[in-house]
């Protein structure tokens, strides 16, 4: 028996490829119950995502049975199997072990550390565990993977930086501020960048919100979608000087905020800091006001630079989150091969624990003025000679397991003591 | 055993100021925990290196120089502790800890001389009080720098727009502020207490406030830094980069002072 992953993803097969592979979640189930009744694999998880289409199964054939799989999946989409084949990558046991981790972990998504896959890879399993289509091994090695997920999420700051230009504004307001929290921000001109810039930044507890802008009914627009003042264009120094943050996203062909302006409403400040996150070109805040002290000043290639940084860090510590997959894939490994061999030792165990509670019973009923001391002595007599008898069996059974040969020893224990069927 | 005491505590604090200073590169989680353990450690083995002294010389742990510097050292890394817990600045080792290993060095290699001239030049219980207060002054101004320096390193991050080791590693601005501020608002009252006391033992032990003596002069022009830094943030609003600017000069004075108590002939002598 051997477990494998066979499968296509965003650097082995093009989109166009991808985007004909995917499968649907009514179509989903459907496929992995058809690979189940083919009898090919005895266990089976489906991922598909837009980045990959993978298929995780626990097979006696394993080559057999990825060429079924794939057979199916080629019918189910309408592809032909000879197109597909190249772009399709296999791993056996311990690497199959390495890929859940990794995906599970986001290591290989097309943007590391993005959130998303844990909870497509968690749905995947739900999906087959409600077609029945888990068995002992899927469920340990996927168990497995969420949590060694979940491990690189904390242990690594694999997820930590932003990597989209208005979360690296709100970060950065994150080091300028000692927390967001009541933080005023104003915006001026009202564009769809300055938005979803001013969301983030009330989703991290900023407000009150100030909207400026030229026109007076988009500025009143935009106040209602965010909740917040709008303030005429007249204003706009007044303004300043009661806020936190200012995002600027006109479209004037000239700077709109001076340094002029900026210097004179530092002086009232008396040391808050003011930070512009200016996201229009032509840029909106004049470059010199940077110079100025406790003014922080970010343009939107400042902040694609921080982006840029902060791959770089995602990247760093991926390289972390890898050493740490390594040592859970070792880990892992040896304890799978015992899960092939558990449901044996377990059903083992209670049969011949059933028996001696039954045969128990019947002995005492046959002597019913037995002393304590007499049915004590019965009671550990049974049981010492069930665990006696145990102790070979199972120590066979876990031998074969690590010696790669559960399959017939399992198959050996289960005729030999009729487990698996009504007694 | 004193000794080996005070030996045990270097060593841990070394090995504390290797890995705060490995973590500031590699975000390590067990590197953090290793980094506190080894300080707590050291404190606690510090800790009983200067009760042992305390018994054995039947007076506190202030007896000559490198004693009170290495009681300030003990200040110094209990505050550290504290504050990196109160602030949530686990970098806060990398900063503090390697000049807690200088200055014990230079604490321990200093003679042990001094006891028997000090016994016998201060009768009286008040200059304890006066050794003691500099101390925890002197101990509140390393983190007072510290908090500076962090400051700083973040400011011009943010300035210069390229994020790197100490954009990530480092808090806000405003905490870092706040540190700065705070532990200047609690060093200054010790320090100034303990030199006023130092001057009113003067006066009674020589007659005269104002012979010339290295250590006290430079502390006096440290505590002028200090106190205009005070005043400055209290009254016109002082703050953020000059503000630390004044720190670092503030403690470069205290360094020099200390090292002309070491190095310089006076009525501090080692």
């Amino acid at each position: 028996m051997a477990l494998f992953v066979a499968g296509v993803n965003h650097r082995t097969a093009p989109v166009a490829l991808r985007e004909q592979l995917a499968v649907e979640e009514d179509k989903l189930r459907e496929l992995v119950r058809d690979v189940q009744a083919t009898g090919a694999a005895r266990e089976a998880v489906v991922i598909s995502t837009c980045n990959r289409v993978e298929v995780y199964a626990v097979a006696d054939a394993p080559g057999e049975a990825r060429a079924t799989v794939f057979r199916r999946l080629c019918q189910h989409r309408g592809i032909d199997p000879a197109t597909l084949e190249p772009h399709v990558y296999t791993h056996l046991d311990e690497e199959a072990i390495r890929h859940a981790f990794r995906v599970a972990s986001s290591l290989d998504s097309m943007m590391i550390g993005e959130p998303q896959i844990l909870g497509q890879v968690k749905d995947a399993f739900a999906l087959a565990q409600a077609c029945e289509a888990v068995g002992p091994t899927l469920h340990t090695l996927f168990s497995q993977a969420f949590a060694v997920a979940k491990k690189v999420r904390t242990e690594t700051d694999i997820a930590r930086h932003a990597v989209s230009v208005s979360f690296a504004a709100v970060e950065l307001a994150r080091k300028i501020f000692a927390g967001l929290t009541g933080r005023a921000v104003l915006l001026v001109g009202a564009g769809k960048m300055s938005e979803l810039a001013a969301k983030h930044l009330v989703d991290q507890g900023a407000f009150p919100i100030y909207v400026v802008n030229r026109t007076w009914s988009r500025a009143q627009e935009m106040a209602r979608a965010l909740s917040g003042t709008a303030v005429p264009f007249e204003e706009l120094d007044v303004a300043l000087g009661s806020v936190d943050i200012v995002v600027t996203s006109t479209g004037a062909p000239e700077p709109v905020i001076r340094r002029e302006l900026v210097h004179r409403v530092m002086l009232g400040r008396r040391g808050r800091p003011l930070f512009f996150i200016d996201i229009a070109v032509p840029r909106d805040v004049e470059e010199s006001v940077e110079s100025l002290d406790d003014v922080y000043c970010y343009d939107i290639d400042d902040l694609k630079q921080v982006v840029d940084a902060n791959l770089r860090e995602r990247a760093r510590e991926a390289q972390r989150a890898e050493t740490l997959v390594e040592r859970e894939v070792a880990k892992f490994a040896a304890r799978l091969r015992d899960v092939e061999v558990v449901p044996t030792i377990v059903s083992l165990r209670e049969r011949l624990e059933a028996i001696r509670i039954a045969e128990l019973r019947r002995a005492l009923a046959r002597v019913p003025d037995a002393s304590s001391e007499t049915r004590d002595a019965m009671e550990a007599l049974s049981s010492a000679i069930v665990n006696k008898i145990l102790h070979a069996p199972i120590t066979k059974l876990r031998e074969s397991g690590r010696a790669g040969a559960a399959r017939s020893w399992t198959a050996l224990v289960q005729e030999l003591f009729g487990l698996g069927r009504t007694p | 055993m004193l000794g080996v005491l005070s030996n045990i505590a270097l060593i841990l604090y070394a090995s504390a100021t290797s890995l705060a200073l490995a973590y500031l590169v590699q975000r390590e989680e067990i590197v953090h925990r290793l980094t506190s353990l080894a300080t707590l450690a050291g404190w606690i083995a510090h800790s009983i290196a200067l009760i042992t002294l305390a018994v054995e010389t039947g007076r506190p742990p202030l007896g000559s120089l490198s004693q009170a510097v290495s009681t300030a050292i003990w200040v110094v890394v209990l505050l550290e502790m504290l504050v990196e817990r109160q602030y949530r600045i686990p970098a806060l080792g990398a900063f503090v800890l390697p000049i807690v290993v200088v200055l014990s060095l230079k604490a321990s290699a200093a003679r042990p001389a001094g006891l028997e001239q000090l016994g016998a030049a201060f009768p009286g219980a008040w200059v304890w009080v006066h050794i003691a207060l500099a101390m925890v002054g002197i101990a509140a101004f390393v983190l007072n720098f510290a908090g500076a320096l962090m400051y700083l390193l973040q400011e011009r991050q943010l300035k210069a727009k390229r994020p790197g080791t100490f954009y990530y590693r480092l808090p806000d601005l405003q905490t870092l502020d706040r540190l700065t501020y705070r532990t200047l608002a609690l060093g200054f009252p010790f320090l100034t207490t303990g030199l006023i006391l130092g001057a009113v033992w003067a006066r009674t032990a020589w007659g005269s406030v104002l012979t010339f003596d290295p250590l006290a002069s430079l502390s006096s022009l440290a505590w002028g830094i200090y106190a205009a830094t005070l005043a400055g943030r209290a009254l016109v609003g002082l703050h953020g980069r000059r503000a630390a600017y004044f720190a670092l000069f503030g403690f470069t004075m205290l360094v020099l002072t200390l090292g002309a108590g070491f190095f310089l002939p006076g009525r501090h002598g080692s």
